[in-house]
C-alpha cells in the first residue's frame, strides 16, 4: 500500500461516494483494521455518518469486517484494501466488455450491479427491464425473461457470482483466528448456480416528469413489495473473470500485431477452449491437441489441416513464445504460455515508455541491456553503435530515472574505482513495479485536473442569457469546451492509463504466483 | 682480427634471416668471445647489421640494402629510432615507448621524429583509443584497425550519420523483403522463410548500393543488423549451413527479417504525465501541480 495508491483510492472514493466516505475509507487504508469507536475518534466524523460510510463501503465489497482480534467478544473491526478500490477505475471497461459480449442488456446488468455493489437477481432484472423499456419506442417494453436469460448467461460464464453470505458476528462467540482469510465467493459450491426465480412481467416505463433522483428512490421502495424466491441471494460482479478476459484480449491482439490475423484467431480459439479448464493463476493453458483445435476453429476460417499445423509451428517458433508445444500425441499438443506472454507484454510496455520519453537511441540502449543483462559502458557504446559521449549521457539519464541500475563488481576487496567493474543492467520486475506506481500517480493527477477544471467551469457555468448574448461566440465556445470536452479528454486518458495499469498489474501478480 | 668482422658479415649475408652468437662461434671457433663482440659492434656501427632478440637470445641480421641507402645522411641515432618504428609494424609505436627502447632523451627523440617526418620516412597516426595519443609508423604502411577504429571511424570521429544511413538502408531492405513475402499469399511457412535474408544477402545489397566509401565486411554489416535488433525492428535466427555455402561461417548462417511491434505505444505515454520531465516534483498544492500544470494546459488545447 503505497502513498500513491492511497491518494488514488481517496480520489476514486470521493468521486463515487462523496467526501465523507472518502475520508473514512482513506483513514482505514492508512490505519489498518480498526473498530467503530476508534474510527470515530480518529476521524472526528459523527457516529451516524461513519456508520453510513461503512455501510456503503461494505455494500460495495471494499470493506470487510470481522470479530475483534484482541479478545473474544471485542468489537467488530473493519478493514479496507487498495486493490478493490482501485477496481473502480476499471468500471467503464467492465461495462463496455459486457456490452460487446451480451449487448445492451448485459451492459445495463453490469452497470447496475457496479453501482449498487450487490443485488438480488430479481431486483436486477426488474430494474434493467425498466431502464431498457425507457429507451424503447412508445408502446414497446422489455420482457423480464429476456433480461433473466442474459443474467443467467453472465452467471454461466462466471462474469457474475454470488456474494459471500454474511455471517453476522454474534457477541459472545469466540472470535475466529485472524489468520484465516475471509472466505472467497468461490469457496461456496453454489457460487455460480442461478436460483429458481419466478419473474413474469415486463419493464415499466416511468412517467416523463420524474428525473433521475426519483428513479433511485423508486428503486429502493420497489425492492420490498414482491418476493420471487431468491431472497437473500445477492450477486456481485466477478472482477477476476473480467480480468482473465482482458488478459486473453491482450494476448490475442499482440499475436495479431506481431504475426497475422489468422494466427490470432487460432490463439483466440485455444484460449476460448481453455476458459473453464485453466485456473486463474496457471502459467499456461492445459494442452490442447491440434485435432481438437482444428475442430473448434470458427467455421468462417476455412484453413486446411496441414496449414493449421504450419501456423501452429510458426507460433511455437516465434521468439515471443506465445504458444508452446507440450507433446506429440493427437497431431501435436499445444499450450498458450500465459505468464510468458504477460512478461513479454510488460517488457514491450517498458520499452515503449523509454522510447516515447527519451527517444529511440535510449530505447536501443534499454533493449540492449534487457537482452544482454550486464554490460560495461564501453560494450554498450560498441553494441549500440552510439558515440561515447552521447551514450554516456543517455545511460546517466536512464540511471537517474532508475530505469537502469549499476552493478559493481570489485576486483579487489577495497572497491577501488579503478579496479572495479561497473556493469549496467535492467531488472524488469522492479522497473515494472516502479512504472506501475507512476501510472497510479498519473491517474490521480488526471482526476485532480478534471476536478479542478469542473470547479473552474462551475464558476463560469452560472451565466444568464444576457451574458451569452453579450459575450463573444468564441468565449462561449471555450466555456463549453471546458465543461464538456476537457473532462471527456481527461476521462478517456484515465482509461488509457488504466490499460497500462492492467498489463503491469497482471505481470506483477503473475510473478508472485509462478 | 679484421677478418673477424668480414667473416661475420659474410655469415650474415649467407643467412639473411639472421644468425645467433652460437652460429658465429661454430663457424669461427678460434675467435674469443671478446673478439666476437668487437666484430659485431663494428658491423653495427657501420650500420650493416640489425640487432634483434628472439626467444633463444640475440640475433644478428644483415640490413636490407635499400633501407641502408635511404639512411645515408642520417646519423646513428636516427637509424636506431627508425629501426624501432619499423619493428612496430602497422600498429605503430608511441613516442614514450620509443624513448624506453632507445634510451635516448626526449628532446633528441622529438628532434629525430620531426626530421624523419619531414623526410617522409615515417608518419603520425592518431589512435582512436586515446585521442591525444599519437603513434608513429612507417610512411607507406596502412594503419591497423585497432588504431583507426575500423570502418566506423574516419579521422578519429565516429561516423554517426553513416551508421544511421546504413541502419535505415538495411531495415528498408528487410522490410520490403518481408512485405513481398506477405503479398505472395503462399503458405505461412513459405511466407515466413522467404521473408528472411542472410547477412550475406544484406551485405551484397549494401555493397551494390555503393553508399559506402570504405569497404565493409560481412561482420560490419552484422553489427549494423544487431543494432536493428536492439531497435526492436528485426529478429535473427541461426541455421546450420553446409560448409561452402555462400555466406556461411563455421557451418552456420545468420538470418534476419523485419518484424512488427507487438503493442502500440502504451496508454500512459499518451498523457502529459507519462512524458513529463518534472514528474517527481509534482504534487497537489505544490508549485508544480496537476491544477496548474502547463503541459496539461497545452495538451488540452490540442
Amino acid at each position: 500500500m503505497t502513498a500513491q495508491e492511497v491518494r488514488l483510492c481517496g480520489l476514486l472514493l470521493q468521486e463515487h461516494f462523496g467526501e465523507v466516505v472518502a475520508k473514512v475509507g482513506t483513514h482505514l487504508l492508512k490505519s489498518g483494521a480498526q473498530n467503530l469507536r476508534t474510527i470515530i475518534h480518529e476521524t472526528g466524523i459523527s457516529l451516524d455518518l461513519v456508520k453510513k460510510s461503512l455501510c456503503v463501503l461494505v455494500q460495495h465489497g471494499t470493506c470487510v469486517f470481522s470479530s475483534g482480534r484482541k479478545a473474544p467478544g471485542s468489537p467488530t473491526e473493519y478493514r479496507t484494501s487498495c486493490d478493490r478500490i482501485l477496481r473502480i477505475l476499471r468500471y467503464p471497461r467492465y461495462i463496455y466488455t459486457a456490452k460487446t459480449l451480451y449487448g445492451d442488456t448485459g451492459e445495463l446488468i453490469i452497470e447496475e450491479l457496479l453501482q449498487r455493489g450487490d443485488m438480488t437477481m430479481s431486483s436486477t432484472v426488474k430494474t434493467v427491464a425498466d431502464r431498457l423499456t425507457q429507451n424503447m419506442e412508445e408502446g414497446r417494453s422489455m420482457d423480464y425473461s429476456e433480461v433473466s436469460s442474459a443474467f443467467s448467461k453472465l452467471v454461466e460464464t462466471h462474469f457474475l457470482q454470488r456474494s459471500t453470505p454474511a455471517t453476522p458476528a454474534i457477541p459472545g462467540t469466540p472470535a475466529a483466528p485472524v489468520s484465516t482469510a475471509p472466505p472467497t465467493p468461490e469457496s461456496f459450491p453454489d457460487c455460480y448456480r442461478v436460483p429458481h426465480v419466478t419473474l413474469i412481467g415486463r419493464g415499466k416505463r416511468r412517467l416523463s416528469n420524474e428525473d433521475g433522483e426519483d428513479q433511485r428512490n423508486a428503486k429502493k421502495t420497489k425492492m420490498d413489495s414482491e418476493t420471487h424466491g431468491d431472497e437473500g441471494i445477492y450477486w456481485q460482479v466477478n472482477f477476476e473473470r473480467f480480468h482473465l478476459h482482458f488478459r486473453d484480449q491482450a494476448i490475442i491482439s499482440a499475436v495479431a500485431n506481431k504475426l497475422d490475423q489468422t494466427s490470432s484467431e487460432i490463439v483466440r480459439t485455444m484460449l476460448r477452449m481453455s476458459e473453464v479448464t485453466t485456473s486463474p493463476t496457471a502459467t499456461c493453458t492445459k494442452p490442447l491437441s491440434a485435432n481438437e483445435i482444428f475442430r473448434s476453429l470458427p467455421s468462417s476460417y476455412n484453413i486446411p489441416r496441414p496449414i493449421l499445423d504450419q501456423y501452429l509451428t510458426l507460433l511455437v517458433d516465434d521468439p515471443m513464445e506465445f504458444v508452446g508445444k507440450a507433446g506429440e500425441s493427437g497431431g501435436g499438443m499445444y499450450v498458450v504460455n500465459l505468464h510468458k506472454a504477460l512478461a513479454n507484454l510488460a517488457r514491450a510496455t517498458l520499452e515503449s515508455v523509454v522510447q516515447e520519453r527519451f527517444g529511440s537511441r535510449s530505447a536501443r540502449i534499454f533493449r540492449l541491456l534487457l537482452r544482454k543483462r550486464h554490460l560495461e559502458q564501453k560494450q554498450v557504446e560498441d553494441f549500440a553503435m552510439i558515440p561515447a559521449k552521447e551514450a554516456k549521457d543517455m545511460l546517466y539519464t536512464l540511471l537517474s530515472q532508475n530505469l537502469v541500475q549499476l552493478q559493481e563488481i570489485p576486483k579487489t576487496p577495497d572497491y577501488a574505482p579503478s579496479r572495479t567493474f561497473y556493469l549496467y543492467t535492467v531488472n524488469q520486475l522492479p522497473t515494472a513495479r516502479m512504472l506501475l506506481q507512476n501510472c497510479y500517480k498519473t491517474v490521480a493527477n488526471l482526476i485532480e485536473r478534471r476536478l479542478f477544471e469542473s470547479k473552474e467551469s462551475k464558476n463560469k457555468r452560472t451565466f444568464s442569457t444576457g451574458d451569452i448574448i453579450e459575450s463573444s461566440f468564441w468565449s462561449v465556445g471555450v466555456t463549453i469546451l471546458t465543461i464538456v470536452l476537457f473532462p471527456c479528454r481527461l476521462d478517456s486518458a484515465e482509461n488509457q492509463v488504466d490499460e497500462t495499469i492492467f498489463l503491469l498489474e497482471s505481470y506483477v501478480n503473475s510473478t508472485a504466483t509462478s | 682480427q679484421t677478418a673477424g668482422w668480414v667473416q661475420c658479415e659474410e655469415l650474415c649475408q649467407q643467412f639473411p634471416h639472421g644468425i645467433t652468437d652460437q652460429v658465429i662461434q661454430n663457424d669461427m671457433p678460434h675467435l674469443e668471445p671478446q673478439q666476437r663482440a668487437m666484430a659485431i659492434n663494428k658491423l653495427l656501427s657501420l650500420g650493416q647489421l640489425d640487432l634483434l632478440r628472439n626467444s633463444s637470445g640475440l640475433l644478428y641480421r644483415m640490413k636490407d640494402m635499400q633501407s641502408t641507402s635511404k639512411m645515408k645522411g642520417s646519423d646513428n641515432q636516427e637509424k636506431l629510432v627508425y629501426q624501432i618504428i619499423e619493428d612496430a609494424g602497422n600498429k605503430g609505436i608511441w613516442s614514450r615507448d620509443i624513448r624506453f627502447k632507445s634510451n635516448l632523451p626526449l628532446t633528441e627523440i622529438n628532434k629525430i621524429l620531426k626530421n624523419l617526418e619531414s623526410k617522409k620516412l615515417i608518419k603520425a597516426v592518431k589512435s582512436v583509443a586515446a585521442s591525444k595519443k599519437k603513434v608513429y609508423m612507417l610512411y607507406n604502411l596502412q594503419p591497423d584497425r585497432s588504431v583507426t577504429g575500423g570502418a566506423w571511424y574516419s579521422d578519429q570521429d565516429f561516423e554517426s550519420e553513416f551508421v544511421e544511413v546504413l541502419n535505415q538502408q538495411c531495415f528498408k531492405f528487410l522490410q520490403s523483403k518481408a512485405e513481398a513475402a506477405r503479398d505472395s499469399k503462399q503458405s505461412p511457412m513459405v511466407q515466413r522463410n522467404s521473408s528472411f535474408a542472410t547477412s550475406h544477402e544484406v551485405w551484397k545489397y549494401i555493397c551494390e548500393l555503393g553508399i559506402s566509401k570504405v569497404d565493409l565486411s560481412m561482420d560490419d554489416i552484422e553489427t549494423i543488423l544487431n543494432t536493428l535488433i536492439y531497435d526492436g525492428k528485426v529478429e535473427m535466427t541461426v541455421i546450420a549451413a553446409k560448409e561452402g555455402t555462400v555466406g556461411s561461417v563455421d557451418g552456420q548462417m545468420k538470418l534476419y527479417r523485419g518484424v512488427n511491434p507487438v503493442i502500440q505505444p502504451t496508454g500512459v505515454v499518451r498523457t502529459p504525465c507519462g512524458l513529463c520531465p518534472v514528474f517527481e516534483d509534482c504534487h497537489e498544492g505544490g508549485e508544480i501541480s496537476p491544477s496548474n500544470c502547463i503541459y496539461m494546459t497545452e495538451w488540452l488545447d490540442f
